[in-house]
C-alpha cells in the first residue's frame, strides 16, 4: 500500500537517481529509434514493423529530455529510497530458486526457498516455518497438479524424480 | 433476443454449481487480496490468473471478476477497524470508519459499508445490462481508424489522469507500448526487440510483466520490521445498524452511486477518484456535514458505494467498446485475451452465451459479497494477524507459481523478477505505473488498428481527420495530452489520487 500521507524531503539539488533514470530512458529511447529504422518504417504496403516503436522511441526520448528540463529548474522531491537489503534478500533468493527449479524440481527448491524466507530471513519458529514450507510446496504442487491440472516442475535428478520430487 | 431473456439465459449458466463455486471462490479471494495492505487488485488479480487457466472461458472470467470486485469489499475492513485502506480506493473511508470504530460502531460501519457496496455494484451492474446492446451496436459501426481514436482518446486519459506529472505519465505509456511490441510484428512477421531469443517471439508473458511491476516491487518496497496489527473483529450483535444510521446512510448511498457510476465510465478515472469526490458531495450535501470527520455514517457509506459503482460501471466502456478503463480492467482484459474473448462489440455477437453469464455473475458475486462479507468479519480480520513474514513468503509463492505457469517456463519468472525491479524504480522515480499496464494491452491492438487504416487510405493519415468520428476522437485525444499547456487545473482529487 502505497502511503498516501508521508512528505517527502524536499531538495535543491537534482537527485542521483532521478539522472540515472532519465539517461536510462534516453538510452532506451535512442535505441529503439535506432533498431525501429533498421526493421523499416515504410513499406510498398504501407506502415512497416518499426513505425510504431520509432515513434514511442520518439516520445521516449522527447519526455526524457523535457523532463530533464524540469528536473533542472525545479528538482523535484526526494523519495524515501528503498531498503537495500529487502531487496537484495528477496531479488538473490528469487534468481536462485528460478536457477535451480527444473533441476531440483519444484516441492524442494520452493520448500528451500520459503525455508530461508521464513526461518532465517523471518525469524520464525523452526516447527511453522516447516510446517508452512512443507504446505506452500509439497502441497502447493499437490493441489496445482492433481486439483487444477496445472503442472509443476519436477526434479531433473532421475533420483529425486524416483522419490517424487 | 430481447436483452431481458439474454439476461435471463446468462443467469441460468452462471448458477450452475460449477459458476456459482468459481463466483464464490473469486469473491473469497478477492475479498482476501482487498484485506492485505500491499497486494492491490492489479497484481492480486494477475496472480490469480494462472488459477484459471485450465478453467472454461465462462467460469474463468466469472472467477476474475469476482476477484476483482472482491478486493473492493475487502479493502474497507482494513480501513475502518486498523485506519490502514487495503485498497487505495477505500483510503477516504478511514477518515470517518475509524472514527466510528473508536466510537464503538464499527460493526455498523462495516455493514453499512457493505449494504452500500451492494447497492452501488448493483446498481452500475443493472447499466450495464442497459448499455451492453445499444453501445456493443453503435461499436460494431466503428471500423479500424475509429477504434484507434477510441484508444488514443483512452490513453490519452489515463496519461492525463495518472500521477502528477504528465511527462512521467507518457514515460510510462510509452514504456507499456514497447513492451507490447516485443515478439513478431503482426503484420509483416519480423521479429522486434528480441534480442535474438526464441522465447521473446511470442512477446513478453503480460501475466509476468504485471506480477513483476505490481507485485513484487510491492514486496521489494517494503521496510523491515513492519509490526503485525492489533486488530479486534466486531461481536455478531454490534453489526446491525440502527434505524436513524440506516436513514442517514440512503441518500449517501445515492450520490455515492451517482458519482460512481459517472466517473467510471470515464476510462483514467480510479476508483480512488470517485470515492474523494462522494466525500466531497457529503461534505457539500449532507444534512449531517458537520459530523463528517468525526464518525459519520455518510463519510463511510457515500464513498463506499461510490467505489463498488465505480468498479462495475468501469467493465461498460469494456464489454461494450473493448476499452479498458482502469489497470485492473486492463488486466481482466488481458485474461479475456487469452481465454480467446475479444472484449466488445464482436463479444455480444459472437460470444453472446459467455458474455451475459459473466454480466448475471456480477449480481450473484454482488450478493455473494454481501452475505460473506459482515457475517465474516471476524475471518477477515484473522488474516491481518498473520506475521508479515509468513505473508511476504506465501505471496512471493504464488507469484512464482503465476509467472511459471503461464508458459510452464522459468524463463517468466526470470522475466517477472525484472519487471520487478523495474517497477522499484519506477516507484522511486514516482512515475505512475497505471498508464504502463493499460498500453500493454492495448498496444498490440493498437497498433494493428493503426496499421490497417493506413493501408486502407494507401498509407493517407489524414484517414484520421477525413472520417468524422474519428476526427472528433482523435481531437479530443490531443485536447486531452495539450491540457498542460492550455493551463487547466488538475481537481484536488485527481492530484491526490494514490491509486496513479
Amino acid at each position: 500500500m502505497e502511503s498516501v500521507v508521508t512528505k517527502p524531503r524536499s531538495t535543491s539539488r537534482v537527485a542521483p537517481s532521478v539522472l540515472t533514470g532519465i539517461g536510462a530512458f534516453t538510452a532506451v529511447g535512442v535505441y529503439v529509434l535506432v533498431s525501429s529504422v533498421g526493421l523499416g518504417l515504410w513499406t510498398s504496403l504501407g506502415p512497416g514493423p518499426g513505425l510504431f516503436p520509432f515513434a514511442m522511441g520518439g516520445v521516449l526520448v522527447a519526455m526524457s529530455a523535457l523532463w530533464l528540463v524540469q528536473e533542472l529548474r525545479r528538482p523535484s522531491e526526494r523519495s524515501e529510497g528503498i531498503d537495500r537489503g529487502v531487496v537484495i534478500a528477496v531479488g538473490v533468493s528469487l534468481v536462485v530458486l528460478a536457477s535451480v527449479m527444473d533441476l531440483l524440481g519444484f516441492q524442494l527448491s520452493m520448500f528451500l526457498f520459503l525455508l530461508y524466507h521464513l526461518k532465517l530471513r523471518g525469524g520464525r519458529t523452526w516447527v511453522s516455518s516447516l510446517i508452512i514450507a512443507l504446505a506452500g510446496s509439497v502441497g502447493a504442487f499437490y493441489a496445482f497438479n492433481y486439483g487444477l491440472n496445472v503442472a509443476l516442475p519436477v526434479s531433473a535428478f532421475a533420483p529425486l524424480n524416483l522419490i517424487g520430487l | 433476443m430481447d436483452t431481458l431473456t439474454e439476461l435471463l439465459g446468462g443467469f441460468a449458466a452462471a448458477m450452475t454449481w460449477q459458476n456459482l463455486i468459481f463466483a464464490f471462490l473469486g469473491c473469497l479471494l478477492g475479498t482476501i487480496i482487498g484485506v492485505l495492505p500491499g497486494v492491490g487488485p492489479v497484481a492480486g488479480v494477475a496472480l490469480l490468473i494462472p488459477l484459471t487457466l485450465n478453467l472454461d472461458p465462462t467460469g474463468s472470467i466469472i472467477m476474475l471478476c469476482a476477484i476483482f470486485y472482491g478486493t473492493q469489499y475487502g479493502g474497507t475492513i482494513t480501513s475502518v477497524l486498523l485506519n490502514t485502506p487495503g485498497e487505495a480506493s477505500s483510503a477516504i473511508t478511514t477518515i470517518d470508519g475509524y472514527a466510528m470504530t473508536k466510537l464503538g460502531r464499527a460493526g455498523a460501519a462495516l455493514t453499512l459499508a457493505a449494504v452500500g457496496s451492494f447497492v452501488g455494484g448493483t446498481i452500475a451492474t443493472i447499466g450495464l445490462v442497459a448499455a451492453a446492446k445499444p453501445l456493443g451496436e453503435l461499436g460494431l459501426l466503428v471500423g479500424p481508424p475509429e477504434f484507434f481514436a477510441l484508444m488514443v482518446v483512452g490513453i490519452s486519459l489515463l496519461v492525463a489522469l495518472a500521477g502528477k506529472s504528465m511527462v512521467k505519465a507518457l514515460i510510462s505509456g510509452a514504456l507499456g507500448l514497447l513492451i507490447s511490441m516485443v515478439g513478431i510484428d503482426p503484420v509483416a512477421g519480423a521479429p522486434r526487440f528480441t534480442f535474438g531469443m526464441d522465447r521473446l517471439l511470442d512477446g513478453v508473458s503480460f501475466v509476468a510483466v504485471i506480477v513483476g511491476v505490481f507485485g513484487l516491487s510491492e514486496i521489494l518496497s517494503y521496510r523491515k520490521n513492519a509490526e503485525t496489527p492489533l486488530v479486534h473483529a466486531p461481536g455478531m450483535r454490534s453489526l446491525l445498524p440502527t434505524r436513524a444510521e440506516w436513514r442517514r446512510s440512503a441518500p449517501a448511498m445515492a450520490r455515492g452511486t451517482g458519482v460512481g457510476f459517472g466517473l467510471g465510465l470515464i476510462p483514467g478515472m480510479t476508483g480512488s477518484v470517485s470515492s474523494l469526490l462522494s466525500y466531497a458531495a457529503e461534505k457539500k450535501f449532507s444534512r449531517f456535514r458537520h459530523q463528517l470527520g468525526k464518525g459519520a455514517v455518510e463519510g463511510v457509506a457515500g464513498p463506499e458505494t461510490a467505489n463498488n459503482a465505480h468498479a462495475n460501471a468501469a467493465l461498460i466502456p469494456l464489454f461494450t467498446l473493448g476499452i479498458p478503463a482502469s489497470p485492473t480492467i486492463a488486466v481482466l482484459m488481458g485474461a479475456f485475451l487469452q481465454q480467446g474473448l475479444t472484449p466488445g462489440p464482436s463479444l455480444f455477437t459472437e460470444h453472446s452465451d459467455i458474455a451475459w453469464a459473466i454480466i448475471a455473475s456480477l449480481f450473484i458475486g454482488n450478493l455473494l459479497l454481501l452475505l460473506l462479507n459482515v457475517p465474516l468479519v471476524g475471518l477477515w480480520t484473522s488474516i491481518l494477524r498473520v506475521p508479515t513474514p509468513i505473508l511476504t513468503a506465501l505471496i512471493l509463492l504464488f507469484m512464482v507459481i503465476g509467472a511459471y505457469t503461464i508458459n510452464f517456463s522459468v524463463f517468466d519468472v526470470f522475466v517477472m523478477i525484472g519487471f520487478g525491479l523495474l517497477g522499484l524504480a519506477l516507484r522511486n522515480l514516482d512515475i505512475p505505473l497505471a498508464p504502463m499496464v493499460l498500453t500493454l494491452v492495448l498496444g498490440p491492438l493498437m497498433e494493428r488498428s493503426l496499421r490497417e487504416s493506413l493501408e486502407i487510405s494507401q498509407g493517407d493519415f489524414s484517414v484520421f481527420v477525413n472520417r468524422p468520428i474519428s476526427a472528433v476522437l482523435i481531437g479530443l485525444g490531443v485536447l486531452i495530452i495539450c491540457s498542460p499547456l492550455l493551463k487547466f487545473r488538475k481537481p484536488k482529487a485527481l492530484t491526490e489520487d494514490p491509486e496513479a
